[in-house]
């Protein structure tokens, strides 16, 4: 007798490992504000389906108003849901009561925006504050202070206030604050949207080293694609109250399905043409005009050396335009603009070399 | 001035301190849990109970909207009640007491509501109970504001203890009254107004450095 067939027999080209179970689980959540005197109600969120996998970093992206602030507050109850179901760790949070969300923010950290540190407590006693909180005897939290102010690399301000602090050091006791409580979950709310570019960078780098760590499943809501592109291995894009894509990083990111998306990600992926050379693009070629193409370049094929291989076997000058190459959730992209002869069969030559390497090529116009 | 004047002008400074020193006491521990809840109560907010604030909201109004002296004359027999008769120092506590609570109420109201929300979320977030967001957060936070309202209320009182001499209340006012105005001695008017303004200079001072000393927002260099 045959052994039956797994149905994953039948499973054709990569495969994709399964996602780690999902720690937390939306489910058709909707959410709906009440309208003040007279005006209408409000549907912050519909719809939302959104797994996030146990030890992943997920990125929900918005622009404000999209209801992405609603989103991760319905994780820790600090909003309700007005339909469908919230899952976290399996057990259904939908109808928990007040008292019941209480035990659970325990276990679930949160960083804010504007850092929300209390001005009147040193940066000891305010990442002392949940433990307090959670009635932690004193030696404890002590000990479990001090570790914390040197994971995050402030041991040395411990008795100083927040008003004498930089912004990234107060998201540093921020963070410091949150994970007191040795949450397993920790949502950050534009944890980095209030600070410079060079010290996002570093406060990205530290919400890594926890979640490989410490193990801590980060929800990370922002609207800049930088933030998403740099840790998040999942991202969702919202717009309207509704998720409009979602998926891992990579694919999101390089193949934008959505026009929302697309948006988003021209910042970090597009290349433009030099001015000089845009207003002159035509369409149809004429006599003698060079073909400007757009080459896409994802995961490996990205540091495969295309230009210098199609100039020395196709024999075609390749004059490079513009371009960028960049990492996306720890993958190399690139894109690149480049003009080539029009005329055939360079280039068909040129197109076919580049298809065989699985390049994306696009004919974006012409110029003289 | 005689002796027997100054020893007046002693007396009634000591009347007047013992006053306003009993009727703030009594004033901030029944406005401080009042202010609280007035500034915590409203529909959606940590207490809420829409219904009480609007009717202790209301009660406090219409203590703060009667004249002080009116309200002195109005509650008399309630000062009796309490003080056993409504004549002299102890009397004028009552008065004073009523007229201070609902200041200090409205005062520590105030200063609550300057707290940042976002504090507030963030205790949520930690898992706070209400009592312990007030405790831990709310009452901490606004300690500058509130020590400064209490200064503003402290100065008002010695204000208005002058007045409770109208009815028989001791004190600088009182003082003032009889001896430098009915009695025609102007050198007491001066030693009251004198004595009053240093108490008031000192009080304010006072509360400036302790506010200065609460507030961590401005940096010490």
């Amino acid at each position: 007798m045959n052994a039956p067939l797994k149905p994953d027999a039948f499973r054709v080209g990569i495969d994709i490992p399964p996602l780690p179970e999902p720690i937390i689980r939306f489910e058709r959540v909707g959410k709906v504000f009440a309208g003040r005197r007279g005006q209408s109600e409000v549907e912050a969120l519909a719809g939302i389906d959104l797994d996030v996998p146990k030890g992943a970093i997920v990125g929900v992206i918005g622009r404000s108003g999209a209801g992405k602030s609603t989103l991760i507050r319905l994780v820790n109850g600090l909003e309700r849901a007005s339909s469908g179901r919230i899952l976290i760790e399996g057990e259904d949070v939908t109808g928990l009561s007040e008292a019941g969300w209480r035990a659970r923010r325990r276990t679930t950290g949160m960083i804010f925006q504007h850092f929300n540190l209390l001005s009147s407590r040193t940066v000891f006693d305010n990442v002392a504050l949940p433990l307090e909180i959670a009635g932690t005897p004193r030696a404890e939290i002590t000990t479990q202070v001090e570790r914390l102010l040197d994971l995050v690399g402030l041991a040395d301000k411990r008795e100083r206030y927040p008003a004498e602090l930089s912004g990234g050091q107060k998201q540093r006791v921020g963070i410091a604050r949150a994970l007191a409580t040795e949450p397993k979950v920790l949502l950050c709310d534009e944890a980095t949207s209030a600070l410079d570019p060079e010290t996002t960078q570093s406060i990205l780098a530290l919400l890594k080293q926890v979640n490989r760590e410490l193990g801590v499943t980060i929800l990370l809501i922002t609207h800049e694609i930088p933030v998403i592109k740099e840790i998040c291995d999942r991202v969702a894009v919202i717009e309207g109250g509704r998720i409009v894509e979602e998926g891992d990083t990579f694919s999101v990111l390089t193949q934008p399905k959505h026009p929302t998306t697309a948006r988003f990600v021209e910042a970090v992926t597009g290349v433009d043409l030099p001015a000089h050379l845009a207003g002159r693009l035509r369409t149809e070629p004429r006599p003698g005009d060079a073909a400007v193409l757009r080459i896409t370049f994802t995961g490996e094929n990205a540091t495969a050396p295309v230009i210098s291989r199609l100039s020395s076997i196709i024999g075609v000058d390749v004059n490079i335009l513009a371009g960028r190459i960049d990492a996306i959730a720890g993958k190399p992209f690139g894109s690149l603009l480049v003009s080539v002869p029009a005329r055939e069969p360079e280039l068909g030559a040129v197109l076919g070399a580049l298809k065989s390497l699985e390049l994306k090529v696009e004919v974006i116009g012409h110029v003289s | 001035m005689s002796p027997d004047i100054i020893r007046l002008i002693l007396q009634a400074t000591a009347d007047t301190l013992t006053m306003v020193a009993v009727a703030a006491g009594i004033g901030t521990l029944l406005g401080l849990p009042l202010g609280v809840f007035l500034a915590t109560s409203k529909r959606g907010e940590l207490f809420a109970a829409p219904f009480a604030n609007a009717v202790l909201g209301a009660l406090v109004n219409a203590t703060r909207s009667t004249p002080f002296i009116i309200l002195v004359v109005a509650i008399i027999p309630f000062t009796r009640l309490l003080a056993g008769t409504s004549i002299g120092t102890a009397a004028a506590i009552v008065p004073l007491t009523v007229a201070s609570t609902p200041f200090i109420a409205r005062l520590i109201e105030g200063a609550i509501r300057e707290v940042d929300q976002g504090l507030v979320e963030a205790a949520r977030s930690m898992g706070a109970t209400p009592v312990q967001i007030v405790r831990k957060v709310l009452v901490p936070e606004a300690l500058p504001a509130i020590v400064l309202g209490l200064t503003l209320a402290i100065v008002s009182l010695l204000g208005f203890s002058a007045m409770v001499g109208a009815v028989g209340g001791g004190g600088l006012g009182d003082l003032g009254i009889r001896y430098g105005y009915q009695r025609f001695m102007p050198d007491v008017m001066a030693a009251v107004v004198a004595v009053l303004i240093v108490l008031v200079q000192t009080v304010q001072s006072i509360g400036d450095r302790l506010a200065r000393h609460l507030n961590k927002r401005l940096r010490h260099a």
